[in-house]
């Protein structure tokens, strides 16, 4: 698979101090795979998805030593607004991503196209599709700033998947969220995943990561400690005492293993567990 | 269409002329003010008093007459308040009247008149401007004149932030209310509930700016191109007219005030 950002060897320090946010980062992100990062917090990742973005150093500042290539160019060599082409973002905080200047979702949503130079007719056909895609069409002509939290991160999405970008780096998108509204952004994102879109989501809830990444990324104490298949790294019991928080059916796992009842492969969703006890009862009950 | 949605009609004439036009509109009465202003009819500005009976007849002929008046009733507090305590603060001149500790001089008079009906002028100027114009529709046309598009950014967000602002002082006072700060009663109780009220506003405001700079940068905005635009501010075909109105009264106060300045 080709690549679509790779760290190499990438060391960044924020201004004014000299403790490293992330250090020794090497890796590669795959084109049309979904990552998922998990770990503590001030583990690095936010940091993590600034230096993609190029918003670090660019915007923060600070000491950047190593590479950070999307689609083999340097971030630190993209032209100013250039990398909103190629790498879409998406805010913890979906308050803080409107834009203050339009009146209504449709116009909100519009917005970044107008800023690319797009044509009118052009605007509508796009917004209009992807607000389809997204479901918020009914909330067209409603005022950004008067919606709840999880609109107002369907809208925050809509507004950089209009762009087109190849490359997603969402953070935290759910974080404040309630279950329904945390439901309706995975929906979207796996919709995502299907276009063959690259996602990077950094999120605390594994359940839902266990469900649809690919891969998992995890951070602790500024460095990439472990990146591997996401049936591989959540079933990882000893993240644990990491202070990484694990899917619960693989807790569950680990604590029947704990009483002696070891389950062959440990499940990280709901399906996976319910396939190993079906399979674990029928055999049971063939025995007897 | 999606898009004709979100243009705004306007079926008064006044009312649909190009924001510009009415920008023009305000300098010139502005300049008008400020010209009437300094003629005086026994010692006092008198003229710019009925001059300023110029906006109610512009905020009719634009159909907002009733929100200019409300708008106005604000507006005539403060100047109300800038008149007395220019009259009766000012010394100098002729005693025109006096009771108790109170002096009235014709000096202080004049500065009362003078400043006051110019606030009221060019504060009813702008009014006007705004109950005809949505300032989204002024920030389009100042760019389409070639106003920056960063400016005009600036220009909108500033106006829908303190909007924005003034939501979020609410649910922050509404917060502190249920934490047990008093907000509500008297000056004092208020000014002491002013502080606890006021940093979260400021503080949360300064931390979501980097926020929304990044975010205004994921879409696009810092992109060197020609951006486009689906609000379209269109011309109502009345402007050379209104400006020619607005250049030709302009042109008579500007020559009445130099001859009666030339004049014996």
């Amino acid at each position: 698979m080709d690549t679509a950002i790779e760290f190499k060897d990438v060391t960044y320090c924020y201004p004014l101090t000299k403790t490293p946010a992330v250090k020794n980062l090497s890796f590669k992100i795959e084109k049309g795979k979904f990552y998922g990062v998990i770990g503590a917090n001030g583990s690095g990742k936010t940091t993590l998805c600034a230096l993609m973005r190029g918003f670090a150093p660019d915007f923060y500042k600070g000491e950047l030593s190593g590479q950070v290539l999307v689609n083999g160019k340097s971030t630190i060599d993209y032209e100013n607004g250039e990398l909103a082409l190629r790498i879409g973002y998406v805010f913890q905080n979906p308050f803080n991503q409107i834009s203050g200047v339009k009146d209504s979702v449709f116009e909100e949503i519009a917005y970044g196209l107008e800023n690319l130079g797009v044509e009118p007719l052009e605007i509508e056909e796009r917004v209009v599709t992807i607000m389809e895609k997204t479901d918020i069409l009914h909330l067209a002509e409603k005022n950004p700033f008067e919606l709840s939290g999880g609109q107002q991160q369907r809208v925050a999405l809509a507004a950089i998947l209009v762009l087109g970008p190849d490359i997603f780096v969402i953070d935290e998108p759910t974080s404040q969220l309630d279950p329904e509204g945390t439901e309706s952004i995975f929906e979207i994102i796996k919709a995502m995943k299907k276009e063959q879109k690259t996602i990077i989501l950094v999120e605390h809830k594994v359940d839902l990561l266990a469900e649809s990444a690919d891969e998992i990324l995890v951070m602790a104490n500024g460095e990439l400690i472990k990146k591997g298949s996401t049936q591989e790294v959540l079933s990882d019991i000893f993240l644990m005492e990491q202070g990484i928080q694990l899917p619960q059916m693989a807790i569950l796992s680990n604590k029947l293993k704990q009483l002696g009842i070891g389950l062959p492969v440990t499940p990280i969703t709901e399906a996976q567990a319910t396939e190993v006890l079906q399979k674990i009862i029928k055999k049971k009950e063939g025995i007897q | 269409m999606w898009i004709e949605k979100f243009q705004i009609k306007k079926t008064n004439r006044v009312a649909a002329l190009y924001p510009t036009t009415k920008l023009w509109i305000v300098f010139f009465y502005s300049v008008c003010s400020l010209l009437l202003s300094t003629v005086n009819i026994m010692g006092i500005p008198l003229l710019i008093i009925p001059w300023f009976l110029v906006l109610p007849i512009l905020a009719t002929l634009s159909g907002v007459i009733s929100q200019f008046l409300k708008a106005m009733k604000k507006a005539a507090i403060i100047a109300i308040f800038i008149f007395l305590v220019q009259t009766f603060i000012i010394p100098g001149g002729d005693l025109l009247f006096h009771f108790g500790i109170l002096y009235i001089y014709s000096d202080g008079l004049h500065t009362g008149v003078s400043l006051s009906v110019s606030i009221l002028n060019i504060a009813g100027a702008f009014v006007w401007l705004f109950q005809t114009t949505e300032m989204k529709e002024l920030s389009r046309a100042l760019e389409d004149k070639g106003m920056n598009y960063k400016a005009s950014y600036i220009l909108l967000s500033t106006m829908q932030m303190i909007d924005l602002m003034g939501r979020n002082s609410k649910i922050i006072m509404n917060a502190q209310r249920a934490r047990g700060v008093e907000t509500q009663g008297n000056l004092f109780v208020r000014a002491k509930a002013f502080f606890p009220s006021m940093v979260p506003l400021i503080l949360s405001a300064i931390i979501s700016s980097d926020d929304r700079a990044l975010a205004l940068s994921s879409k696009g905005f810092e992109i060197k191109c020609k951006k486009t635009h689906i609000l379209n501010v269109e011309y109502s075909g009345n402007e050379t007219l209104a400006m020619v109105i607005c250049i030709i009264i302009t042109s008579i106060v500007a020559i009445g005030r130099v001859l009666l300045w030339i004049l014996p």
